[in-house]
């Protein structure tokens, strides 16, 4: 009878050791994957953060260029600029410096451009001056340089709207 | 079932007891050691590749930037095939200039130095010219990834320059973070 109880309790035991065979490697297993999902998605979620606030960067950054460069080609005076800022940013618009024969457009504090014309023009009829001859368009705060552009803009003062 | 058998049988019973005992501790460091192995690995491999990624992010900014900086160049100078060469060889040499421009434009939406210094160390700048075709009349520049300027002269003075493609440049369609994959147990 004593090793009819010993035989069951034995038997007990070898399915109790397969068991835990299974748990084991499961136990591991799960481990295993909770450090893999640790780590990647902490890298998911740093890594997406940083690459969607760079190409959201661009966007801006390639509209402000984009106004720099065309206006190279078509740009006559400040009502041009007027128009070409609102075709890249319709919410934005560039403030005019009549001392300093300056249009100043900024996307935003980091996308800056500064159109420089050769002369103040004054329309008879309404009064209301504008610039002409566009002589160069400065990219300095697009290119970083944004402590040298930040100052040539002291004392600048705001013009007619056109 | 007589005595002798049973006994017989709780013998044998102890001894694949024991047996399995052994084995299972045998299996447990195996288990553990593949489990961080795989783990580590795999954690590894999504690391690599998801930081591939912001590192060609990096040298493809680096491409845009200069090539805007050519185009801005040329337009506001001489405007011929000689100022092109000079302008495109001046911005490609001055690797300083080069990183102000691109840390400028990362700064401007918040990410910080070291986040970017770490993209730098990896990344650098890129060495291979952006200058992809070099014709006496074309001359077309790499501006990131599936992105070409296109200056066009006639006897050695610009015609026309395309750079839609900056103006339309999408990151996203040529570049993507992917989720991390399901893990796997080997």
């Amino acid at each position: 009878m004593n090793l009819k109880n010993i035989f069951i309790a034995l038997t007990v035991l070898v399915f109790g050791v397969i068991a835990l065979f299974f748990m084991q490697k499961s136990g591991y297993a799960d481990q295993a994957k909770a450090n893999y999902e640790k780590n990647t998605n902490a890298s998911y979620k740093g890594n997406s953060m940083v690459f969607d606030l760079v190409n959201t960067a661009i966007e801006t950054n390639k509209g402000t260029w984009a106004i720099a460069c065309e206006a190279l080609q078509t740009v006559k005076n400040t009502q041009d600029m007027a128009k070409l800022e609102a075709k890249f940013f319709p919410a934005t618009k560039g403030s005019m410096s009549i001392t300093n024969k300056t249009r100043r457009f900024e996307a935003n504090s980091s996308n800056v451009i500064v159109s420089n014309f050769a002369k103040v023009e004054e329309n008879k009829t309404t009064g209301v001056k504008s610039l002409a001859g566009l002589l160069s368009v400065d990219v300095s705060v697009l290119l970083g340089n944004v402590v040298a552009a930040a100052e040539s803009e002291e004392g600048s003062e705001e013009g007619e709207e056109e | 079932m007589d005595k002798k058998k049973m006994k017989i049988l709780v013998v044998v019973e102890v001894v694949v007891l024991v047996a399995l005992i052994v084995v299972l501790m045998m299996l447990k460091g195996g288990y553990e050691e593949t489990a961080k192995r795989s783990s580590n690995e795999q954690v590894k491999n999504y690391l690599d590749k998801n930081t591939q990624v912001l590192v060609d992010q990096w040298r493809a900014v680096d491409q845009y930037s200069m090539a805007w900086k050519l185009v801005h160049t040329v337009l506001s100078g001489a405007k011929t095939e000689a100022a092109f060469n000079t302008s495109l060889a001046a911005i490609q040499a001055d690797k300083d200039a080069r990183f102000k421009q691109i840390s400028h434009l990362y700064s401007s939406v918040g990410i910080n130095a070291d986040v970017q210094n770490g993209i730098f160390k990896k990344a650098g700048l890129v060495e291979e010219s952006i200058l992809l075709k070099n014709e006496k009349t074309s001359k077309e520049v790499a501006c990131g990834q599936n992105c070409v300027v296109k200056f066009n002269f006639v006897k050695g003075k610009l015609k026309n320059v395309d750079y839609s493609a900056l103006i339309q440049y999408n990151l996203a369609n040529s570049l993507k973070i992917e989720k991390p994959a399901e893990f796997r147990f080997e």
